[in-house]
């Protein structure tokens, strides 16, 4: 049996694109804004931003808009957007320390510098669900921005004035005061490896392997991160976590004239530090080891198991595959996209599947004969014979 | 020098102040002023731009001390020459009227033109904006540090 070419479903696949824009355009719900996504619908934006590798607030609302709120979709379509754009230039590399905070807890210790700040976060809302009259919603939103456009000194009047402290030194920094911290501090300054311009296998370093987690696919790090909380030892380890901060990074390009810094704007981040109590035999048992985490946006999950995998994986010394499995198999765009070509035809491959199920099936039936001619016929059950034969086998 | 975000207006912007203020105003005033020099001044020439791209952002981490990629950033660039003054611009973001404006108020003070102190007046309004901006943040944060309580034993 031979395989024959064919061709075909041009049209419906063009009528297919065409009814996702109709009926986006003509959908029974007023056109939404880019403002609401970036707004009111934060997280989601943050998320697309960072797995796209990109920040570009109004671009990634456009791609969630388009892609009907599918994140892995919009982060495709954010990253494919990025790869036709120039490179113009190479920003001012910020420090982590320079991060502005806009909450600030350190769940190993009560007493930091600084303030612990709980900021902006859904960790103490109650888990309710918000069943209150829409048009009253909609009324007291209102209310709400007319007051505050209103009277911008009014709105928390009691702390108007209140001066900012400076940047609260992170715990890392007091660990190592008080010489409770390993210090893996370098001296050198390596160039960091471009993720987007060189592909990363493992042994690649630890620039390349944090890109590669800040971009990462949040669901997929989070699982990771779940699958592996062991220790050398194999036995199950907790992590304390040091500094979770979400805040403001600086945005600086050198000025063509004078060669100094100019301030753009900023972008937000979210930082974590997992600080690792040392048991291995070969390591410092004395002193703590710390994790690192940074991602682009409020995304607090995905900073977390990215400050623990980093650890784990300076303590694991490319012993168990965690490296392979952080650097091939956590960008969500790779592995949706495997995924989701398994959607396109297969017909050649399945027909060619068939037909070994079939040259099989006629083998094992000659040999049966054979075998009959030489043994008594074995007694088959009624209820063998219908196992034998797989529910709904295509006979082509 | 980056720019000032304190209350501390200087009586002479340095050019990477002016570019920073011009990097955050909003579109719509910078276009209006623009267009006004551009109205005043015919000489206008654009060298680059505008042009949407990306730019790479690094971040130094605090365990080894080295940089990584975090994430990159949407930008618009362009230059102009006004007069025989250089102009320039960056903005975030895909912003080509705003950055070609900003690059066209940037070579008006260059050349200290007869629309550069609106161009510093503008840039004085962002000062405050900011400003105003942070400290009401920070006063929506504030009433959300934790003081902790010592409870007797």
């Amino acid at each position: 049996m031979g395989y024959v070419a064919a061709r075909g479903g041009t049209e419906a696949i063009a009528a297919a694109e065409e009814l996702v824009r109709r009926s986006r355009l003509n959908a029974d719900a007023s056109w939404l804004e880019l403002d609401q996504l970036t707004e009111r619908l934060r997280y989601l934006n943050d998320r697309v931003m960072g797995e796209g590798g990109l920040w570009a607030p109004q671009l990634a609302a456009r791609a969630i808009r388009q892609a009907e709120g599918d994140v892995i979709e919009a982060a495709h379509l954010l990253r494919a957007h990025r790869s036709t754009l120039p490179r113009l230039c190479e920003l001012i590399p910020a420090d982590a320390d320079e991060l502005r905070p806009l909450r600030r807890i350190v769940p190993a210790f009560r007493e930091v510098p600084g303030p612990q700040l709980l900021g902006r976060t859904l960790d103490y809302t109650g888990r309710l669900l918000d069943l209150g009259d829409e048009d009253q919603a909609r009324a007291a939103a209102a209310a709400a921005t007319a007051a505050a456009a209103r009277h911008p000194e009014d709105d928390p009047a009691e702390n108007a004035g209140a001066t900012e402290p400076p940047f609260p030194e992170r715990l890392l920094d007091v660990l190592r005061r008080t010489d409770l911290a390993v210090d893996r501090r370098r001296d050198d300054d390596p160039e960091p490896t471009d993720i987007s311009q060189v592909a990363v296998r493992p042994g690649i370093g630890r620039s390349a392997v944090l890109s590669v987690m800040a971009r990462a696919e949040t669901g997929a790090l989070v699982n990771l991160w779940y699958r592996n909380i062991l220790g050398p030892d194999n036995h199950l380890h907790e992590v304390t976590l040091g500094e979770v901060r979400h805040g403001e990074l600086p945005i600086r390009v050198r000025h063509p004239r004078t060669g100094n810094p100019v301030l753009l704007g900023h972008l937000r981040a979210t930082e974590v530090e997992a600080i690792e109590d040392l048991d291995g035999a070969d390591e410092d048992r004395t002193r703590f080891d710390v994790g690192y985490g940074l991602v682009a946006g409020h995304n607090e999950r995905k900073a977390i198991a990215m400050a623990n995998l980093d650890i784990a994986l300076h303590r694991d010394h490319s012993d168990s595959g965690l490296e392979q499995s952080v650097l091939m198999t956590t960008d969500g765009l790779d592995a949706s996209g495997f995924l989701e070509h398994l959607k396109l035809p297969h017909y050649v491959t399945f027909r060619s599947m068939i037909e070994r199920k079939q040259a099989m099936r006629t083998d094992r039936a000659r040999n049966e004969r054979k075998g009959r001619r030489h043994h008594p016929a074995p007694v088959v059950t009624p209820a063998a014979e219908q196992a034998a034969v797989p529910a709904g086998e295509v006979t082509p | 020098m980056p720019i000032r975000e304190d209350h501390h207006t200087p009586e002479v912007l340095a050019e990477e102040e002016l570019s920073g203020y011009l990097a955050l105003a909003a579109t719509e005033p910078l276009h209006a002023l623009a267009d006004a020099i551009i109205t005043s001044t015919p000489g206008l020439r654009v060298l680059t731009g505008p042009t949407v791209g990306t730019a790479r952002y690094d971040v130094r981490e605090p365990v080894e001390a080295i940089r990584f990629g975090l994430v990159e950033v949407l930008i618009t660039n362009a230059e102009v020459e006004l007069e025989g003054s250089h102009g320039w611009a960056t903005r975030l973001g895909d912003d080509r009227v705003g950055t070609l404006s900003a690059a066209i108020c940037d070579a008006e003070v260059q050349r200290n033109g007869p629309l550069a102190d609106s161009v510093r007046a503008l840039c004085e309004l962002v000062r405050a904006d900011l400003a105003e901006q942070h400290a009401r943040r920070w006063a929506e944060l504030l009433p959300t540090v934790v003081h902790f309580e010592e409870l007797d034993r």
